[in-house]
């Protein structure tokens, strides 16, 4: 049922934070190798599908899977056969409704709240046990293969850049072998990578000495040394200076081109134009548009698209 | 003219008592404020992770009882301990040392309220994206607190720490209400021989200040090597 070609998946997305709705039913696959671009006015939720997909926020609704391996709890909205082993389905078909009516109401008036699950039986709840079982994954396992970047960089600012680098991997066991080797390797690597990005003389720095740009590339090469399968960029060069910007879609390129699989959520539209094989644009909690950046930039049919685009090309 | 009395009865009084300020007196001070503040510690980060954790009944309970010491007098708590402890606990008639107890123990409970409060917002105040990005790599949230968050908090708490414990090191004076032997404890006592007060209480003041000038100077030079350190 899941493509393990997608490297993520997210279904059905709705966050809320109290009363406020930020996301309003979000679903796209990421590829293996895709760089997908988010865009978007501020608010309109495009950080919060990102922070969604690594569970650094919890989903309310909705299922998010990475690698054919879920996430997050099981969404019964999701599984037409889990709401079909309902009590609220078997009484809502008893009343004489077809089937894709019951799931439509149950849907609709969320009669499957965790306030009344207690009362949907036996069946199925182990029917949820048992999808749950099969598929999830450990959140701490999954985000090892699913870096991320962030705004304000969060380097460790008790480390130094050669710990921030090789702290993860250390702790996690990437490299396995004894304590001694995997430091050896750790720190191999790390120098590697810095070697990379021409920054190998700050190892021993902390990063309250560094640049924005600096302390920037050194977080995607933190994420790098875990080896990952996708990294998440989130708004990466909104906190740099503009001199410094450069240097990090820079690196960002080298990356997309050695095909690595990204998602960027980002206000440099030159940028997502370039690298980007997709664009999303999200709009009061929903995915409003998506296309090539071809058809986005140059062909855009939404009208709030239209409105974004005239306001920041 | 007075001044030059003054002093002159200092060091006379000084001279002839010095074993009851200093021998007594001031290792009671100390001994006591030490006690406090490291059961009081150690009893305050329990509170703290207690609070953290979100575990909701516990949690419940320790800010009420946070909430009720801050909010009144230290001296009232010591004045209710020592009737109510030995009411609770009947064992305690027992013990000689019966109203020392009872008040080391409001003692300890008062810091680590304060303690408590000090440590959280201590961790608090460590960026929140410092633990997002440990746990966006995978790492658990017990790395993340130990490798990354408790290091930096630690910053934020040892200065506010050290202001503590000259907190403390002043409120065992209250403890000279229950004639516990501290240096408050001494004054009562020299007066009572000599009926001159205030040569003695200033010798008692000079006491203290020395010993929380000495200590804030010491927590000074601590906190800067502390910032040179990263």
């Amino acid at each position: 049922m899941h493509n393990s070609e997608n490297i993520i998946e997210i279904k059905g997305l709705y966050k809320s934070f109290g009363k406020l709705e930020v996301l309003k039913g979000v679903s796209t696959e990421i590829k293996k190798g895709e760089v997908v671009a988010v865009i978007g006015a501020s608010g309109s939720g495009k950080s919060t599908i990102l922070r969604c997909m690594n569970l650094l926020e919890a989903p309310t609704f909705g299922e998010v899977w990475m690698q054919g391996q879920l996430l997050t709890p099981v969404d019964p909205y999701l599984h037409p056969e889990v709401i079909g082993l309902s009590n609220t389905y078997k009484r809502l078909i008893a009343g004489g409704l077809s089937h894709a009516e019951a799931i439509a109401q149950i849907k609709s008036e969320d009669l499957l709240n965790e306030k009344f699950a207690v009362a949907e039986g036996k069946a199925y709840k182990a029917k949820i046990k048992e999808i749950y079982k099969e598929n999830h994954i450990d959140i701490n396992l999954a985000r090892q293969k699913m870096g991320m970047v962030f705004q304000q960089f969060n380097l460790f600012n008790n480390k130094t850049v050669l710990d921030n680098i090789t702290l993860a991997p250390l702790k996690t066991g990437l490299y396995g072998g004894t304590k001694a080797e995997a430091k050896a390797v750790a720190q191999k690597r790390a120098l590697e990578l810095l070697e990379r990005i021409g920054l190998a003389e700050k190892a021993d720095s902390y990063p309250s000495t560094l640049s924005g740009g600096q302390k920037q590339r050194i977080a995607i090469v933190r994420a790098l040394a875990m080896n990952p399968d996708v990294i998440l960029f989130d708004e990466p060069t909104s906190a740099l200076d503009p001199e410094m910007v450069g240097e990090v879609l820079d690196l960002m390129k080298r990356l997309a081109n050695e095909g690595m699989t990204m998602v960027i959520v980002t206000h440099e539209m030159g940028f997502a134009r370039e690298v980007a094989d997709r664009i999303i644009f999200v709009d009061e909690g929903v995915i409003a548009e998506q296309g090539t950046p071809a058809e986005v930039f140059g062909n855009p049919q939404n009208p709030r698209l239209k409105e974004f685009l005239s306001k920041v090309l | 003219m007075y001044l030059i009395t003054l002093a002159e009865d200092m060091g006379k009084i000084f001279v002839k008592y010095w074993d009851m300020f200093l021998i007594k007196g001031l290792s009671a001070t100390i001994l006591l404020s030490l006690l406090t503040v490291v059961c009081g510690t150690l009893l305050g980060a329990i509170f703290a992770v207690i609070k953290i954790s979100r575990v909701k009944a516990l949690s419940w309970i320790i800010s009420a009882v946070v909430e009720v010491i801050r909010g009144t007098p230290m001296l009232l708590q010591l004045y209710i301990s020592t009737f109510l402890i030995p009411v609770i606990v009947p064992a305690m008639n027992e013990l000689e040392n019966k109203k020392l107890i009872c008040i080391a123990l409001t003692l300890i409970l008062n810091s680590a309220a304060y303690v408590s409060e000090i440590i959280r917002s201590g961790i608090e105040a460590v960026d929140k994206g410092q633990s997002e990005a440990a746990r966006s790599l995978g790492l658990t949230s017990r790395t993340a607190m130990l490798q990354i968050v408790f290091p930096q908090a630690i910053k934020n708490i040892l200065p506010a720490l050290g202001n503590e414990f000259i907190t403390v090191i002043k409120e065992t004076s209250l403890a000279s209400t229950f004639y516990v032997g501290e240096l408050m404890t001494q004054y009562h006592k020299i007066v009572g021989t000599t009926h001159n007060p205030l040569p003695i209480l200033m010798i008692i003041g000079i006491i203290y200040f020395v010993l929380n000038f000495v200590l804030s100077k010491g927590l000074g030079v601590f906190e800067r090597r502390m910032k040179a350190s990263a």
